[in-house]
């Protein structure tokens, strides 16, 4: 039994790590635009699917994907907040983003259903089926690559955004747009920016998901679930609180995994959204920002 | 102009039903029936969206739950079909108040979010809940007309979702020339105002949650019965919500009408894609590029724009004091 809870939790870990990244694309949008991007997910798995391309074409492994699809989702990115976000009045952007981005969930889900059917595809490289085995406890060598590329990818993401002169200007951007600007922040290039940063992400943990989990192309409804369920117990635009969400309910899923069963873990994440909202609508970590959201 | 409105809406009603008659075969009797139901459908979502603003993408859990309801009720305890439909309509209802309590406390892209995770959760729980549902292998509900055949079946059940658009649109109608429909427009226009104005906006947002609920999970109901067989994924899909919000925001959520107009659009041509393209996904793109452009450039809807009358201003643009001194001499 110790064991088992052992094995759960360390499975938790290594998956809320994972989580962690595919969250953290959600606040940064969250943050600049205070839109909540409901494609996020959908273009995780048009990363999968690409990463999946570049695989069984060149039968290369899945991280070179990686040089394509991080600038080319970048460039996604700014296109989407330019192109299509910034367009939509202000006064009623909150609702009006989430149908957007959900008619671009749609569109790519559509998409990837035309071109690569709705059958199930996965990437399996041989060093991912192994595992390591600790004091009984046994970890996939996937789960643990996917722990080590997220965790990787969030310590870039955080020194750009606290080293780099365009983290600056980001957060600024995020903590008060006006102010910002008026202290010559070009802050509509640096939202756009924000956004393909947060594409970015999506990119890297696209080629992840594509080694650790079989996809087909309606994966993506159970992410927006468990993507949004991370932020919202979080606090909506806390890139910590997200990350330490993610961490929180990824052991939660994982030791329900081990002790019940997958429906109960998936249900975990929707019990902890209710929950949150009820007796903290602002989320764990959330505070001025997150209110009126 | 009088007369346009007045005759206009009879001239439809009686098109609307002689329809079954006028059309050549079962086949557009089968694709009339379905594009009422998702008007119905709509101008029921219509009583929280238009109403309130208040988006939810996931009004599909109420109709999944009506039809399983319903199926469940006939099929378990072969309760009649009239029973179990209208018992497992009040039972959604009573549901939607518990969740409604929950979900209205956070506005904006929260609610949204809310909305989408409990279809996700509904589709879970059916799914997983083997023993009472069949899983994910559906579950099949006994024809309640045996002696007609499929294509008379088609024809009741027109009717049927005929009537249940009569009531939902009575529906809207009435609560929009009510209190209660001037507290929830106040709710849309500013909520912090309208609670400050002592609009109780708590109990107007459940109700009009669990009123909107209602209808959708009768329509839900009405389609267990009409297609007999029950498959989680579909009935649960967060795609009938979206249709449902894109069918109102296409026809105008501020218009009796508008979720009407915008079924009699995007159903018809959702049908005309699944045989023009067959069983492809391209359809879900083709939803999806719809919604992206209504939402671009047409948020009000087209009776917006063909009525051509702006939103005046929520709040008179004359001060009190220029009120006062028009009645002071």
């Amino acid at each position: 039994m110790v064991s088992l809870l052992l094995q759960g939790l360390a499975l938790g870990v290594l998956t809320g790590g994972l989580y962690a990244l595919l969250a953290s694309g959600l606040s940064l949008y969250f943050g600049v635009m205070r839109v909540v991007m409901v494609a996020h997910p959908a273009f995780l798995f048009l990363a999968a699917y690409l990463t999946y391309t570049v695989h069984t074409t060149f039968g290369v492994d899945p991280f070179l994907a990686l040089p394509v699809t991080v600038p080319l989702f970048f460039a996604l990115g700014v296109a989407v907040q330019r192109l299509l976000i910034a367009r939509l009045a202000p006064e009623n952007l909150a609702m009006m983003s989430v149908l957007l981005t959900f008619g671009i969930a749609l569109t790519i889900e559509g998409l990837l259903g035309t071109v690569y059917t709705g059958s199930y595809k996965s990437v399996s490289m041989e060093y991912a089926t192994r595992s390591l085995s600790v004091g009984g406890v046994h970890l996939p060598y996937d789960k643990i690559i996917a722990f080590w590329v997220a965790a990787l990818t969030l310590a870039v993401l955080f020194a750009v955004l606290v080293k780099s002169r365009f983290g600056q200007a980001l957060r600024a951007t995020i903590q008060h747009r006006e102010a910002a600007r008026l202290v010559g922040v070009p802050t509509e290039r640096v939202a756009g920016y924000g956004f393909g940063v947060g594409l970015a992400t999506a990119a890297v943990g696209g080629t992840v998901l594509a080694l650790i989990t079989p996809f087909f192309p309606a994966s993506h409804w159970v992410w927006i679930g468990k993507l949004m369920a991370i932020i919202v117990v979080g606090g909506l635009g806390s890139v910590v609180g997200a990350a330490l969400a993610a961490i929180l309910l990824g052991v939660v899923e994982g030791l329900v995994l081990v002790t019940v069963d997958a429906t109960w873990a998936t249900m975990m994440f929707y019990v902890f959204l209710f929950l949150a909202l009820l007796v903290r609508p602002q989320g764990l970590f959330g505070g001025r920002l997150a209110h009126r959201f | 102009m009088r007369i346009a409105s007045r005759g206009l809406p009879l001239l439809v009603a009686a098109l609307a039903i002689a329809y079954p008659w006028l059309v050549p075969n079962y086949y557009l009797v089968y694709a009339g029936a379905l594009t009422v139901m998702y008007a119905a459908m709509s101008t029921s979502w219509n009583l929280l969206g238009g109403f309130t603003g208040y988006v939810s993408l996931g009004h599909s859990a109420f109709f999944g739950l009506g039809a399983y309801g319903t199926g469940l009720l006939v099929v378990r305890l072969g309760v009649p079909w009239v029973v179990a439909l209208l018992v497992s309509a009040v039972l959604v209802t009573v549901f939607a108040v518990g969740v409604g309590i929950a979900a209205v406390r956070v506005r904006g892209a929260s609610f949204v979010i809310v909305s989408i995770a409990l279809v996700s959760m509904m589709n879970l729980v059916v799914q997983g809940w083997r023993s009472l549902t069949g899983g994910s292998t559906g579950l099949q509900v006994p024809s309640p007309f045996p002696g007609l055949h499929r294509g008379e079946t088609h024809m009741v059940f027109f009717y049927l979702f005929l009537a249940l658009l009569a009531v939902a649109l009575l529906c809207w109608w009435h609560v929009s020339r009510s209190r209660f429909g001037a507290g929830l427009r106040a709710i849309r226009e500013d909520e912090d105002k309208a609670e400050s104005l002592g609009v109780p906006t708590g109990a107007y947002k459940v109700a009009a949650f669990a009123l909107s609920a209602l209808f959708v999970a009768l329509a839900g109901g009405l389609y267990a019965v009409w297609f007999g067989s029950l498959d989680p994924i579909f009935v649960f899909s967060i795609l009938i919500g979206s249709y449902m919000v894109l069918m109102s925001l296409l026809g105008g959520v501020r218009h009796l009408y508008g979720p009407l107009l915008g079924a009699l659009i995007v159903a018809p041509a959702g049908e005309y894609f699944l045989i023009a393209l067959g069983e492809t996904q391209i359809h879900l793109t083709a939803t999806g590029l719809v919604l992206v452009l209504v939402v671009l450039f047409m948020p009000d809807g087209i009776l917006a724009r063909l009525t051509r009358r702006r939103p005046g201003p929520s709040i008179p643009d004359e001060t009190a004091d220029q009120r006062l001194q028009k009645v002071t001499p």
